[in-house]
């Protein structure tokens, strides 16, 4: 029997395809329809956002980080808060905080509701995605009585929120919570015991314990692999410690345990919501820090007062100037472990803001993930590793 | 909840050009319209769509297309083969590495094609114009029809330019483009 | 936990000796530096040390400081789960000083040490795949560097007649409005004789 040289076949899949999740370009190299290699090339969505954050005050900075990860902005402007705050040696008041874990959690919900239901698009399920953003829709209601805009709030700022919870909004979440469980039921009934979604993602991208510490995971994908990590509980931030929620840990590290993660954190997340409106209606006070060197004054007071006017413009001028220092904050955003290292030289600008992503090591695994596959499962990894090329790319 | 409600159509009107195209059907079997008019109709009315999601706008685009919005009742169907599609909605910020990507599938449209800019970033580099790595305008690499404002603009103006878009294929089609 | 993490950084600095310079903390954070020669070996002990057990690289990135000799400083962000800790590792290198890359310790360094190389210009020595990663294909400079400007040097446009696109230099339509607060006078960068004050806060970002 004579020697047969095979070549591998070398393709490009994406940048622009139904499947890429945004801006991928992968390059697969396949033996028939086994995946054999993938060099997933980035940087398509690349715009500079460290470099402009360096030439912008840190309350200019913070609309960048909504525009990261864009399917939950807000989680991104907490991180960036609470690197701020830590720098400037403050805290926001405890209103402020319930605010902000709510509105984190609502974010979580969005970003798991457009991934599950996306994942299921892409392996076929057409009807969850239509179900799914009408949920989404009515969050996004919340995001723009809030805070003007649907998508990019610019809400949370270093010192607190910017502004109150309109009248009304709190007995609105309870109906829409109330309206949720039964929600989530039905998208469960579609997809947990459907045969092709099991086929789809059982056994698929099988990622092991060890594995997951090695490449650097975080979030679901780390817990869908059995270990028990989660920053909300480890290194609480804000009034997470007063939550009482559970974390879902996975068994198998496959496509469909970290699916199954994502459905019970959105049950979890609104429990938490539950507990942070109940609280709400009783905690008063200020939403963002009281310094008037960091917050400025509302507007009905700067156009009566002198020094508020005064505070007003500088603020919105110069800004305010941050000691020198340097932290490293994360979040448990609704995709991993998202980070701000922060450095600053004294001066009103950032000087190094560097934006650690949940998804770029999730994606430079995907070659690890998908050896040994066929091609019809790459789409099925790379919608279960919830990559959005906003935060990966900056 | 924010959902304009359609204005009541005039059954009076309605009932008149029923009765009016019944009774040219009836009597003659054909009716005349103009060649144009017609072409016209059938291109707007099912115009499809290139998904060309590159960034948040994205997201909006597909708020655009879901239960809420529902691009689909205007014959505007998502398409994601350029081969096959009518309309490219640039949704994002474009980049330089993204550029050639962008006009290769553009040139990959047939005629007649049509191009809607959606967000400040598509339609002149928005947050990111002085940043090293953004085209300023992906009007600098593709023609564009119609530019939709908004950072991201809601799923509710992208559909107010689409509807737009029809306008301006209405007012200005040709059989040869 | 402040006290537990200078007890930690001082048990780090005997424990490899001589391979931590300076340890200190501040904002309950752990910082180390260490040369490039001996990063693979701090991170390896910090990895496997019973005590440390950072086993997650969270992330590895550049900051730059012109005024400085070794003007890079690469700084490694590291996790332990079992111990609930962090640390971070700084190395300080210049242009021509390799670092010995990171990837045979942790897997994810790849990737992070592939965009430090593109955005900075640092190089890594013994990196499986070292290549630009973020920017474009062709991209000349290092575009975090504080002496790269903000729009860069090249845009690109689609050419009609040659039918593709093409890169020439960058002509902006208004100018980057860069607002000097910090300096007493606006936009005045001479110092006065005898003004010191505007000599310190002449140094603006």
């Amino acid at each position: 029997m004579s020697d047969v040289e095979i070549k591998t076949l070398t393709m490009n899949f994406g940048p622009q395809h139904p499947a890429a999740h945004g801006v991928l370009r992968l390059v697969v190299e396949m033996d028939g329809e086994i995946v054999e290699r993938c060099d997933p090339h980035i940087g398509l969505l690349h715009r500079g956002t460290e470099k402009l954050i360096e030439y912008k005050s840190y309350l200019q900075a913070v609309p960048y980080f909504d525009r990261l990860d864009y399917v939950s902005p807000m989680n991104q402007e907490h991180a960036y808060a609470l690197a701020v705050e830590k720098l400037l040696g403050i805290e926001a008041p405890e209103r402020g905080q319930y605010i902000r874990v709510l509105f984190s959690e609502i974010t979580r919900i969005l970003n798991h509701l457009l991934n599950v239901t996306t994942f299921a698009m892409d392996t076929g399920a057409l009807t969850p995605p239509l179900w799914g953003f009408e949920q989404r829709e009515l969050l996004m209601e919340y995001y723009e009585q809030v805070s003007g805009s649907r998508m990019h709030a610019a809400y949370f700022r270093p010192g607190g929120v910017h502004q109150d919870l309109p009248a009304g909004m709190l007995d609105s979440m309870e109906g829409w919570i109330k309206q949720f469980y039964p929600f989530m039921k039905d998208i469960e009934h579609l997809l947990n015991e459907n045969r092709i979604f099991r086929q789809r993602t059982v056994d698929i991208g099988v990622v092991s314990a060890d594995q997951a510490l090695d490449w650097g995971f975080s979030g679901p994908l780390i817990r869908a692999s059995g270990i028990p990590w989660d920053l909300r509980k480890s290194q609480p931030y804000d009034v997470y410690e007063r939550m009482d929620f559970d974390i879902p840990v996975g068994k198998t590290g496959d496509c469909f345990a970290r699916y199954l993660v994502r459905i019970e954190e959105m049950y979890q997340s609104a429990r938490i919501m539950e507990q942070c409106v109940a609280a709400l209606r009783k905690v008063g006070g200020p939403v963002r820090v009281d310094d008037r060197k960091i917050s400025p004054p509302r507007r009905g007071e700067m156009k009566g007062s002198m020094e508020a006017l005064i505070h007003h413009f500088k603020l919105y001028t110069e800004g305010y100037k941050v000691p020198a220092g340097e932290t490293y904050t994360a979040v448990e955003a609704p995709k991993g472990e998202f980070g701000v290292y922060l450095v600053s030289d004294g001066t009103n600008k950032p000087y190094r803001c560097k934006i650690r992503a949940p998804g770029f090591p999730h994606l430079q695994a995907l070659d690890m993930m998908t050896r040994g596959h066929q091609l019809a499962d790459m789409s099925a990894n790379i919608g279960s590793l919830d990559i959005v090329f906003g935060e990966i790319d900056r | 909840m924010g959902v304009i409600a359609p204005a009541k159509p005039d059954s009076a009107a309605e009932a008149a050009l029923s009765r009016a195209l019944n009774d040219e059907l009836a009597d003659k079997g054909f009716v005349v319209a103009q060649l144009d008019k017609l072409i016209t109709w059938a291109r707007t009315g099912s115009m499809w769509g290139l998904t060309f999601g590159l960034a948040c706008c994205g997201v909006e685009m597909i708020h655009c297309w879901m239960s809420r919005y529902d691009l689909d009742r205007f014959g505007f169907a998502p398409m994601p083969s350029p081969r096959s599609a009518d309309v490219m909605i640039v949704a994002g910020t474009l980049t330089n590495k993204m550029a050639p990507a962008l006009r290769k599938v553009y040139d990959q449209m047939a005629e007649p094609r049509y191009v809607i800019s959606m967000g400040s970033c598509a339609n002149g580099g928005g947050y990111y114009h002085y940043s090293y790595s953004v085209v300023r305008g992906c009007d600098r690499i593709v023609p564009v029809d119609v530019y939709v404002p908004g950072c991201p603009p809601t799923a509710e103006a992208l559909l107010y330019g689409v509807l737009q878009l029809q306008k301006k294929v209405r007012r200005t089609g040709t059989l040869v483009r | 936990m402040p006290e537990g993490l200078s007890e930690l950084g001082q048990y780090i600095a005997q424990a490899t000796a001589g391979a931590v310079t300076a340890h200190q903390v501040r904002l309950g954070e752990l910082m180390l530096e260490t040369p490039p020669d001996r990063v693979v070996g701090l991170l390896t002990f910090l990895r496997d040390d019973p005590k440390c057990l950072f086993k997650q690289l969270i992330d590895i990135c550049g900051v730059d400081w012109p005024e400085r000799e070794k003007r890079f400083d690469v700084v490694y962000n590291l996790l332990s789960l079992k111990n609930n800790q962090r640390i971070r590792v700084k190395v300080a290198t210049d242009e021509t000083t390799p670092v010995p890359s990171a990837a045979s310790v942790y897997s994810s360094a790849g990737w992070f040490e592939r965009e430090t190389y593109d955005l900075y210009g640092v190089w890594f020595a013994e990196h499986p795949d070292l290549r630009r990663i973020l920017t474009d294909y062709g991209f000349e400079g290092h575009p975090l560097r504080k002496d790269f400007p903000l729009t860069g040097f090249v845009e690109l446009r689609w050419d009609d007649v040659q039918k593709r696109v093409v890169y020439e230099p960058v002509k902006l339509a208004q100018e980057f409005r860069r607002f000097d607060f910090l300096s007493p006078w606006e936009g005045a960068r001479q110092v006065l004789p005898g003004d010191e004050k505007a000599q310190e806060k002449g140094k603006t970002s």
